[in-house]
């Protein structure tokens, strides 16, 4: 019989020990950033003097695996070597539980640096007042990075955060598949497309993977057919006015049906998820994905024995849709980007400038985190894929984020609902097309 | 095998029952009966355990392209030798150093301020005793995901963001409705003579609770800390919002390391998740000879 | 234990001040309850009277218009029943499985110890775990359809977790299989609490087990046996974190209960006001139903007038 008062004893001792133990922990949980000193444009590119007083940077990412993660933690141990008054503490989270830890998270805590996608996220913490204009701070170097890409984080005008990765949404096929289904090269229409499938379908495989389950895939696929029928203007507008009660709209539900209809899907695919798809590719089971950059490795890491499709694997670009408004070099795309809160210290911006040169970011090419935005760094992807991409990406005459990046709140989450019930053959284009002008009223 | 149980209330087949009835040869039968109803809801429980347990011996390949397969093929020992003593064993020792701070501290605060609550709403009669009760149970209705924001900003408020009590405490607070609701209704019936007794004997309530009630209640308290345990074992949202830094985790938020943006590494999850339930369970088996010990037979007689 | 009446004390010399005594003993409960849970719940009701995206200041009051909006929605009502399938289906089927269980596990056997931790086991296993295990084993042709299969049931198979029709069905069956092992352990605990020689004594005095079961044990374990499915029924309204591990609340909102669409309207549309309504109606369902099962049926625990026999 346990004695209660040794337990009591216990839990004593080790409540002492607890709070002892961890307010040195609570102590560097305080607002990270020291009161911003000297005028903004000083700190552009001077390193700090050893006399300046000590900084402590809060950088929340997602690169939990690695080598991002690894590479992410020696940038800032350079940084912090060649400033040694700057402490940079990194926090890294999953994807959405990054965002549901920002969510809960109160303006006065948030981080200095924090992952972002752009668009319409960073939109609202820009409208409640969360984030840092650092347009003045990074004009000397911005030219550095994309445009494109550049542009995608900044709202009003104003430049928000920096990305450091873009890509683009494109297909990734299996070559020895479509060469057994007899295709010799990949389709440039829609209609091209569409007739490839069920020869796809009589070599024994499923010509197309979606994940049901987690919804953006599919979404991403109805957002090409939207962009290729109306245009990037005219989806531009749609964004703008919240009205998607469109024609283009509209045709792009009806290309899914039409799609539907010729069962191109893998088995299972209503509660696939997206890892599940990549085996699919990966396992040679199916023929198609449309994915962004990552998809070579999701689907290596999916794969049996890890081993991918190696040099089988081959993209091309979203068939062009004919009589349709946009042009064949519009894309859809998206990346990762780094956010900077209100508070954050001018060397919060400074390290940023350091995260961008030429020497790190080749390194995050070479080692396949991400495409890198820094001009110049183009050479390091020798990957003949990822080069292709790369291309697209370049000769993008208007480049879209993904759409439930693009906006945010009801309307963002509605893009995946009203897509995957189109796609589960569960709704009617008008009805998607009214579901998504209806969240965007909320 | 002695008395083997008489029915089960619902899906018995009437066949066993009938045999139930009869005399004799009764007891072995049925038992019988009831030991194959066991081993098949055993196996129905042990099938998905077991694909856990083995999945991470498996890849990800594996797991996704051959799914029929309990066994693996070919065996893959990384994930489990990573976890425990690989690249991951760093990360996996700390969390589960800092589950046990969190869950000892948690359950003690639960548990004690728990049992002195649920004493006095089952044995003393007062004004406002059954209001108090409903405020505790309130506690069990509101789904704690959305008092989150207001939560973690009171937490900061009190100093405890990034530190182990600013988890400890909440969990805590949150374990109470469930474990005063269950414990009110073994104090209660607790007979009145023992507390007579001990009155006589000089007790004053303090005494009565502490040397009487809380030994007698045995089964219900390690009930109690059973499930709080479990609750704050595998709690996520708290964690992940309250805590920054990774030497800080908890063991559910290591799972985190093996997902990444799009896809996640299924095989090293299972294994680490299996072999971060082994405390808890150990935890359970300890508990489980308090709940099923037996009670003092002979405390109150006729 | 024989029950007894009159097992409290409300009031005596014997007690030095009798309030001082609840004071200190509810004090620590109800200071550490207050503030971490009282007061969290009361702002977050707060933010419901608010159109508010979680980030910024709270600005936008808007009043009830939250709730209309959330009674009016066709995806609320959806989470209402999916939720009240699962509070029927709890009571019919999950709890006498649990007790059923309870009572097998109660005797004394070889090996009872291994299979009492066999059957917490899934209660402790963590929702992520749940999810993926279960994930790959209801896939097609994973290990349930090959099962199927092999016994000859081949007709059986559905897609289990893509089929709209079923697919809360197929979670009712994840859930059961996790949350039996608590239910079980509750009512062990209360089993515990019936000395044999009660039972024993009904037997000998020529009452069948049936009858011993029913009049004897079954009334004692009651209190237990009460908290157990209020416990249940409440779970049942919180339903959360297996269906959000599993499908997210799909395909589409086929399995979205309550707790699912207040965490999505929260937390991933960034509409916090809106959620908070969600979950004060959540807390207001579950308030009714705690508040009339406390009044009916816990009674008679209060009251304490039950005695062991009926006759």
């Amino acid at each position: 019989m346990s004695n209660p008062r040794r337990t009591l004893g216990l839990l004593g001792v080790l409540a002492l020990t607890i709070s002892a133990c961890s307010s040195g922990g609570s102590a560097s949980s305080a607002p990270a950033s020291a009161a911003p000193s000297a005028a903004p444009s000083a700190a552009a590119s001077a390193p700090a003097s050893a006399a300046a007083e000590p900084v402590t940077i809060d950088w929340w990412h997602i690169a939990t695996g690695d080598p991002g993660k690894a590479d992410f933690a020696a940038i800032a141990k350079a940084y912090e070597a060649a400033h040694p008054n700057v402490k940079i503490k990194i926090t890294v989270t999953e994807n959405e539980a990054f965002k549901t830890k920002l969510s809960a998270t109160p303006a006065d805590a948030y981080p200095d640096l924090f992952q972002s996608w752009g668009g319409g996220t960073m939109a609202a913490q820009a409208d409640a007042g969360l984030l840092q204009d650092i347009t003045a701070a990074v004009a000397p170097w911005k030219d550095t990075v994309n445009a494109g890409a550049m542009s995608i984080y900044q709202y009003k005008g104003v430049q928000y955060g920096i990305p450091w990765d873009m890509g683009m949404i494109g297909f990734w096929y299996n070559k020895d598949l479509f060469t057994k289904a007899g295709i010799t090269s990949p389709p440039k229409t829609w209609d091209e497309y569409l007739a490839a499938l069920p020869k796809l379908k009589a070599a024994g495989v499923a010509p197309l993977a979606i994940a049901g389950k987690d919804k953006w895939p599919s979404m991403h696929l109805w957002s090409y057919l939207l962009l290729r029928n109306g245009g990037g203007d005219a989806l531009s507008q749609m964004i703008q006015t919240g009205d998607w009660n469109t024609d283009a709209c509209t045709k792009a539900g009806q290309a899914v049906l039409a799609l539907n209809a010729l069962d191109p899907y893998q088995k299972g695919y209503a509660s696939a998820d997206y890892n599940s798809e990549a085996a699919s590719v990966g396992n040679g089971k199916a023929a198609m994905e449309l994915m962004g950059q990552w998809a070579p490795s999701v689907q290596k890491d999916q794969s049996i024995g890890k081993k991918g499709l190696g040099d089988k694997l081959g993209w091309f670009a979203f068939p062009t849709v004919t009589g349709g408004a946009g042009a064949a070099t519009d894309g859809i795309g998206g990346g990762n980007g780094i956010a900077v809160s209100k508070n954050a210290p001018p060397e919060a911006i400074d390290f940023l400038q350091f995260f961008m040169s030429k020497e790190n970011q080749n390194k995050l090419n070479t080692d396949g985190v991400g495409l890198s935005t820094t001009v110049g760094t183009e050479t390091t992807v020798t990957d003949p894929n990822l080069q292709q991409v790369l291309a697209g990406r370049g000769a993008a005459t208007f480049m879209q984020l993904y759409l439930d990046q693009a906006t945010s709140g009801p309307l963002a989450a509605a893009f995946n609902d009203a897509t995957v019930a189109l796609f589960l053959g569960k709704s009617t284009p008008e009805k998607a097309c009214q579901a998504l002008t209806d969240a965007a009223k909320k | 095998m002695t008395t083997g149980a008489s029915t089960k209330v619902s899906a018995e087949p009437t066949a066993v029952m009938a045999v139930a009835r009869t005399k004799g040869a009764r007891r072995t039968i049925s038992g019988t009966a009831a030991y194959v109803v066991l081993l098949a809801v055993a196996a129905a429980i042990l099938l998905p355990i077991l694909y856990a347990v083995l999945g991470g011996f498996k890849d990800n390949g594996q797991l996704a392209g051959n799914p029929v397969a309990l066994i693996p093929d070919p065996w893959v020992f990384d994930n489990y030798a990573n976890v425990l003593w690989g690249e991951n064993a760093p990360a996996f020792w700390g969390e589960l150093f800092n589950s046990v701070i969190v869950a000892i501290v948690a359950v003690g605060i639960t548990v004690g301020c728990a049992s002195a609550a649920a004493f006095v709403f089952a044995r003393i009669r007062f004004r406002g005793r059954e209001a108090m009760y409903t405020l505790f149970v309130f506690g069990l209705l509101f789904p704690t995901a959305v008092a989150i924001l207001p939560l973690y900003v009171l937490i900061r408020q009190l100093g405890l963001s990034g530190n182990l009590l600013g988890v400890a405490l909440p969990q805590a607070a949150f374990g109470l409705p469930l474990s005063i609701v269950i414990l009110r209704p073994f104090f209660r019936s607790i007979p009145m003579e023992l507390e007579d007794a001990a009155r006589i004997d000089g007790c004053g309530s303090f005494g009565f609770f502490w040397r009487v009630l809380l030994p007698l209640s045995r089964p219900a308290l390690a009930t109690v800390s059973v499930l709080a345990i479990v609750t704050t074992w595998n709690a996520f949202i708290l964690p992940l919002v309250v805590l920054n830094s990774e030497d800080q985790w908890t063991l559910p938020l290591g799972v985190m390391n093996f997902a990444s943006t799009y896809s996640s590494d299924a095989a090293r999850t299972l294994a680490f998740t299996v072999v971060s339930l082994i405390p808890a369970l150990v935890f359970y088996v300890i508990a489980e000879r308090h709940i099923v010990g037996g009670l003092t037979a002979g405390s109150v007689k006729g | 234990m024989f029950r007894s009446q009159g097992r409290e004390s409300s009031s005596g010399p014997r007690l030095p001040g009798k309030w001082l005594t609840i004071s200190l003993f509810l004090a620590p409960a109800l200071v550490v309850y207050l503030v971490f849970v009282i007061i969290p719940i009361i702002q977050a009701a707060h933010f419901s009277l608010y159109k508010w995206n979680g980030l910024g200041p709270l600005e936008d009051f808007i009043g009830l218009a939250n709730y209309q909006v959330a009674l009016a929605s066709e995806v609320f009502w959806q989470a209402v029943g999916n939720n009240v399938l699962v509070i029927v289906l709890s009571l019919l089927l999950q709890i006498p499985f649990s007790l059923g269980l309870a009572i097998l596990l109660n005797r004394r056997f070889p090996g009872r110890a291994i299979f009492r931790l066999l059957f917490f086991v899934p209660y402790v296993l963590s929702e992520a775990i749940t999810g993926i295990v279960f994930s790959l084993l209801l896939q097609p042709d994973a290990l349930v359809d090959s099962g199927l299969k092999g016994i000859g049931l081949e007709g059986l198979i559905q897609d289990w977790l893509g089929n709209t029709d079923i697919v809360m069905l197929t979670l009712f069956v994840i859930i059961s299989w996790k949350y039996f092992g608590f239910h079980m352990i509750l009512l062990l605990a209360g089993l515990q609490g019936i000395p044999r020689e009660i039972e024993e004594a009904a037997l000998i005095d020529g009452a069948g087990r049936r009858q011993a079961f029913r009049y004897v044990t079954l009334p004692l374990i009651g209190p237990t046996l009460r908290v157990s499915v209020f416990l249940s029924v409440i779970g049942a309204l919180q339903l959360f974190d297996l269906v959000w591990v599993m499908t997210g609340g799909g395909p589409l909102t086929a399995t979205t209960t309550m707790a699912v669409n207040m965490f999505k309207s929260g937390f991933e549309e960034q509409q916090m006001g809106y959620g908070s309504a969600l979950a004060v109606l959540l807390f207001l369902c579950a308030l009714v139903v705690a508040l009339l099962y406390q009044r009916f049926v816990l009674r008679r625990d209060i009251d304490g007038a039950v005695t062991a026999y009926n006759g």
